[in-house]
């Protein structure tokens, strides 16, 4: 999902900062806000922005015959809520761009709005969702981070489909054409994404009782909610 | 919660396993990554966009591949540590209360 660089026209470019910015601002304050209130989940704060920096560096293979990686971000976004995610993922998408050249300045605000907002905000909503229905936990996370992944690179083809329409059939060709790049790949490394996920999440309930309270997760079923 | 994380993890593991076995029968398969296969069908869609702008700095191959085994090293490093942390401390708390007893 690293658009590479200058590979989005200038206008577009800064539209997508203009999306992404509010985001980080607000992230910002929210993660300043966090630390300050909740000394004592800095620790998992740092782990969950660790889980993003190792996943989404590592390329993975597909069964397409070709290569991605995922991204990381719905860790974060169950435990802490999607806002707190776009800082997060702005400094490693930084990193990926300033030391890695992979993405790229002129697209960093492009890659913010996919991988560290709308994924994010996907798998939060999801969790919540699924939740609501009474899925059980595992599969509820599993769904987000995995949906939330694939909702990322579905972003991707947009944004990249806005800017170069097919000549012949438009937005939805493009889009339809960047889908077909992007989806076949991704949909394995999805499912590794949720399966790891669901891995630290079953790690977290078991050792980290102390923070997932005063997080307040796993967010209540409703059969429990009625209850109390 | 060990015996299906460690479930998981296999499954994990096989799902990446048996995606480079079924990969590489491929026709012509290289793993080369999707974000780069993006931006070729960008030059197939408008073959006269040529990037407004360049990598501000792009590493060498070889400290490239440094600096990403830097990036998984930090991340799982500061990971690890948490996990370790949190175990340990679980113990700690166990023996407490044994000790108590």
């Amino acid at each position: 999902m690293h658009i590479a660089e200058g590979f989005l026209p200038p206008l577009h470019a800064a539209a997508w900062t203009a999306v992404a910015l509010p985001f980080v601002v607000v992230s910002a304050w929210r993660v300043n806000r966090l630390m300050r209130d909740q000394p004592r989940i800095k620790l998992l704060l740092a782990a969950s922005g660790a889980f993003a920096f190792v996943i989404s560096a590592l390329k993975l293979p597909s069964a397409t015959g070709s290569c991605s990686h995922a991204t990381g971000t719905g860790l974060g976004a169950i435990l802490f809520g999607p806002s707190v995610m776009a800082l997060l993922g702005t400094i490693v998408l930084l990193f990926q761009t300033l030391l890695l050249a992979h993405g790229g300045v002129t697209t960093l605000s492009a890659n913010v709005v996919s991988m560290a907002i709308v994924g994010p905000w996907v798998a939060y909503g999801l969790l919540r969702g699924a939740r609501w229905l009474n899925i059980p936990l595992a599969a509820s996370v599993f769904l987000a981070a995995m949906l939330g992944d694939l909702a990322t690179y579905t972003v991707t083809a947009g944004q990249l489909a806005l800017a170069f329409p097919d000549p012949a059939s438009g937005f939805m060709g493009s889009f339809v054409k960047f889908l077909g790049v992007f989806a076949p790949t991704q949909l394995p490394l999805a499912v590794i994404e949720g399966l790891l996920t669901v891995v630290i999440v079953n790690f977290l309930r078991e050792y980290s009782g102390d923070e997932l309270k005063i997080l307040q997760f796993p967010l209540r079923a409703l059969a429990t909610e009625a209850r109390s | 919660m060990k015996a299906r994380n460690g479930g998981l993890l296999m499954l994990a593991a096989v799902l990446v396993v048996g995606s480079v076995l079924i990969g590489s029968r491929r026709e012509g398969a290289e793993f080369a990554g999707s974000d780069g296969q993006a931006m070729a069908a960008v030059a197939a869609i408008q073959p006269d966009y040529q990037p407004w702008f360049k990598l501000l700095w792009e590493p060498p191959p070889e400290i490239a591949s440094g600096l990403f085994a830097l990036q998984a090293a930090l991340g799982a490093g500061v990971l690890g540590y948490y996990l370790g942390f949190k175990r340990g401390q679980a113990r700690e708390r166990r023996n407490r209360t044994d000790a108590g007893d």
